[in-house]
């Protein structure tokens, strides 16, 4: 299944896109995807605990099961105000 | 700009997100309050010129724009749950904002103080915990 991804703030500097595409097995879960995000973009591991993951408009959790076609969003701790 | 209404018969919601100057005047001669409401609490937020130490001459503001909208309707449908609001205003900067300028801009409409006083603050305190902005300090 296809997942598109987007880094906000200064992931995006880290990972040096604003989006990437990525190809993953079906049951794949988002921290799952995460893992090998950081595994591709080292630079985003300082930041693993701290990083807010979402799902469309919404936060999901690290076992939320992916499906083809979701656009998965990384940023970091927000900053609004 | 980005603008966001939804009454439905129930509490008035306005989101706004824009990278233009936020008229305070034109934002206080909006208010509508009806004949039962007795209280409108107002938060504004202004860059300030140090973060962190470090003078600054402005704020760079990115959000993710869809995922704001739809995180402050679920703000806004907690404070209808939880307090007898009749309308919340909010309007939020993006972009370059100078260092004095109002970064937020907020209306909390409510028969009394106390509840206009707490949804306001509990909304603030939640915007800063979920909202998708983002700030970059631009070095003076």
């Amino acid at each position: 299944m296809q997942i598109t991804i987007q880094f906000f703030s200064y992931l995006k500097e880290l990972t040096g896109c604003a989006q990437i595409s990525e190809t993953l097995a079906a049951g794949a879960t988002l921290g799952a995807l995460h893992d090998r995000l950081l595994a591709q973009f080292p630079r985003l591991a300082p930041m693993r605990k701290s990083t807010l993951l979402a799902v469309g408009v919404d936060y999901q959790a690290r076992d939320y099961v992916l499906q083809d076609g979701d656009e998965v969003s990384l940023f970091p701790p927000v900053q609004g105000g | 700009m980005i603008q966001l209404r939804n009454s439905a018969g129930g509490m008035k919601r306005k989101l706004t997100l824009t990278d233009q100057p936020i008229d305070e005047s034109a934002f206080l001669r909006q208010r509508c309050m009806s004949a039962n409401m007795g209280a409108a609490a107002y938060f504004l937020g202004a860059v300030r010129g140090t973060e962190d130490g470090a003078v600054i001459n402005a704020i760079e503001y990115e959000a993710f724009e869809k995922m704001v909208v739809h995180q402050f309707d679920l703000l806004f449908a907690e404070i209808e749950r939880r307090w007898p609001v009749e309308s919340v205003r909010l309007t939020h900067r993006l972009g370059v904002v100078k260092v004095n300028e109002v970064s937020l801009l907020v209306e909390v409409i409510a028969p009394h103080r106390a509840e206009a006083f707490a949804a306001c603050q509990w909304l603030i305190d939640e915007m800063k915990r979920v909202i998708p902005i983002w700030k970059k300090p631009l070095a003076a």
